[in-house]
């Protein structure tokens, strides 16, 4: 690997290794990193006595990991369907998982408000419904797998869910207030809750994704080559799409609808390392994305202590500034 | 220029026949190529070239008709297995932002590259060699977004190299390209024929088809209807009847080929050999 991609995957790491290390020590209460690497050995263990091992053990490392789950899997979702699609705004919006999890949270937010606790469940059931619609209708048929199909579908299903949502809007407009969190993006602090019942989606998409790097590198020098080299460009869309759902679905199980993440990382990290390949790409967003939303998080939580805020604001105001500077020496 | 014609085609195509959205496109092509053979598929526009050698590379989906590839059908053949009998270089290349040229023909490497398998330095050494029977070698380092036509085609070339078939398709690759880089392109197929690759190519340039092929495959309306050395096979009648103009081919002893065409006149309605005496005249070329 090139010395410049080398450079841009140890400052990815870097950033991630300290982002951790903040993610641990800052909230609502300031711990020492030295406190911190106290109770780490001892991190598992129950019944401890000591605050800063519970704050630690029960709420941060949890909601560090969260963050970094869904910070590469939203990013590899992106890096996956921009390559598959050869479309550089391409997202997990694009194949209507945002939309169909939105509708997932908000049927039970808004609508049965008692079985808020399976809220990530429906996101993530919605989410993979919605995925399934469009890719039914994308990959139908002889004609099937074209990227003009792939995307109209998505289009046309996100459509048929955001009306939905919009619906439960208005059918319950004195609830909407509890729903702005999940739309604006945020990390709850439930423990391994939420992330014990989605990992596995989030670990079939990433281990399809890293099987997905040298397909995709054939398929980027178009569909007549990739088929010329033996692989099967309908067939290589279609596992990178159900790929990215997996991941898009399970990262808005956990944290809401975080659009901008799938979209903007892979591009910082193509501009950074000065090349479009899947082996540098797909490995860099997701360490990239996961230090990221791991920064934005612990602002998130810091700014306005006690009080959290959502987290999808801070990550753009973290990502933007980063995007535009790097768009503007590139192009 | 050779042509080693013996022993068993490396591709027979007979009888094919392709539908596209339920319009029949081809209704009967035959062909064959053999080894150390360059052979040009000419027609107007429409008569079904870029169809047939894309359904003979497996790339088009037949409605009927049997393709083999060194005498196993193709639809016995994996698609990997087919990576390994012949390599398809496209018309209209897609040229992706942030790839450099040795990684792009690296990528043509990955039929022989295992799925959990990294590039080794026998791949390494057969993307230079690819590289260099490209004559792309001087394009190695360069991004893909920052290259000329022909220095594309080149690329793409060197791609197909990469993969190590014994045959090379290479639809209409001279018809973006100016003169010089057409004929860089024509002397690279050439040696590469004359090297023992067969080569398929599809043309629009009949002087450049006459220059360069052994044999030449004449489609029209879907079907093939001549196959032979261009000399037999591209006579003034044929020009007319198939392309419907007043044009000859000619050719010296160096090599040189020119299309002689009368640009602003209908084609003849008849030939000297209509005539009472029965014989035909000898071809132009």
């Amino acid at each position: 690997m090139p010395v410049r991609q080398s450079l841009v995957l140890v400052t990815a790491a870097v950033t991630l290794l300290a982002a951790t290390l903040l993610s641990l020590a800052l909230g609502s209460t300031t711990i020492a990193l030295a406190d911190i690497f106290d109770v780490l050995p001892v991190i598992g263990e129950k019944d401890l006595d000591n605050p800063i091992y519970q704050i630690v053990n029960d709420l941060r490392i949890p909601r560090t990991v969260s963050a970094i789950v869904v910070g590469a899997a939203l990013s590899v979702a992106g890096a996956l369907l921009q390559g598959a699609l050869a479309n550089p705004l391409a997202s997990p919006d694009i194949i209507g998982v945002t939309a169909g999890a939105g509708f997932g949270a908000m049927l039970l937010l808004l609508a049965i408000p008692d079985s808020v606790a399976l809220v990530p469940i429906s996101a993530l059931f919605f989410g993979l419904v919605a995925a399934a619609m469009v890719f039914s209708v994308a990959w139908a048929g002889r004609g099937g797998g074209g990227v003009a199909r792939l995307v109209l579908a998505g289009i046309a299903v996100s459509a048929i869910f955001t009306a939905g949502t919009t619906m439960l809007m208005a059918a319950y407009p004195d609830r909407v207030s509890s729903a702005v969190f999940f739309i604006a993006g945020y990390l709850p602090y439930d423990g391994w809750s939420t992330l014990s019942q989605v990992w596995p989606y989030a670990a079939v998409g990433g281990v399809m994704a890293i099987l997905l790097i040298r397909p995709l590198d054939r398929l980027a020098l178009g569909d007549d080559v990739a088929q010329s080299l033996g692989a099967r460009p309908r067939a290589i869309r279609l596992q990178a799409a159900v790929a990215a759902a997996l991941l898009a679905a399970a990262a808005a199980a956990m944290a809401g609808l975080l659009g901008f993440l799938g979209l903007v990382v892979p591009h910082v990290v193509r501009l950074a390392g000065g090349t479009s390949s899947h082996r540098f790409v797909v490995p860099a967003s997701a360490v990239a994305g996961a230090a990221l939303l791991l920064l934005a998080d612990t602002f998130a939580r810091r700014i306005a202590a006690p009080m959290d805020l959502p987290v999808g604001p801070f990550m753009v105001v973290l990502g933007v500034p980063l995007f535009l500077w790097l768009l503007r020496k590139a192009i | 220029m050779s042509a080693a014609t013996n022993g068993e085609p490396l591709l027979d195509v007979s009888g094919l026949r392709v539908e596209i959205g339920g319009v029949e496109i081809l209704h009967h092509a035959d062909m064959t190529l053999h080894r150390g053979e360059l052979l040009a598929v000419v027609g107007p526009n429409g008569a079904g070239k870029s169809t047939m050698v894309r359904a003979a590379s497996g790339l088009t989906r037949p409605s009927d008709g049997v393709i083999r590839w060194s005498g196993t059908p193709l639809r016995k053949l994996s698609s990997r297995q087919l990576a390994k009998h012949r390599a398809f270089v496209p018309q209209r290349p897609a040229v992706p932002v942030g790839i450099a040229v040795h990684e792009a023909v690296m990528i043509g490497r990955s039929p022989h590259i295992g799925a959990f398998r990294r590039a080794g330095a026998s791949d390494r050494a057969a993307a230079d060699v690819a590289l260099a029977r490209a004559d792309a070698a001087d394009l190695r380092d360069r991004q893909l977004s920052t290259l000329s036509g022909g220095e594309l085609q080149r690329v793409q070339l060197a791609v197909g190299l990469a993969q190590d078939a014994p045959v090379l398709i290479a639809d209409e690759p001279t018809s973006a390209l100016d003169l010089g880089a057409t004929a860089t392109m024509a002397r690279r197929l050439r040696a590469l024929a004359d090297d023992g690759l067969a080569v398929l190519l599809v043309v629009h340039d009949l002087a450049l088809a006459a220059a360069v092929a052994d044999r030449v495959v004449v489609m029209a309306d879907g079907r093939t209807v001549a196959d032979g050395p261009p000399r037999e096979v591209l006579d003034q009648r044929r020009l007319a009847e198939i392309w419907h103009v007043d044009a000859e081919l000619h050719a010296d002893e160096s090599g040189r080929t020119a299309l002689r065409v009368s640009w602003l006149d209908e084609p003849p309605a008849s030939f000297p050999e209509d005539a009472a005496s029965g014989a035909p005249d000898p071809p132009t070329l």
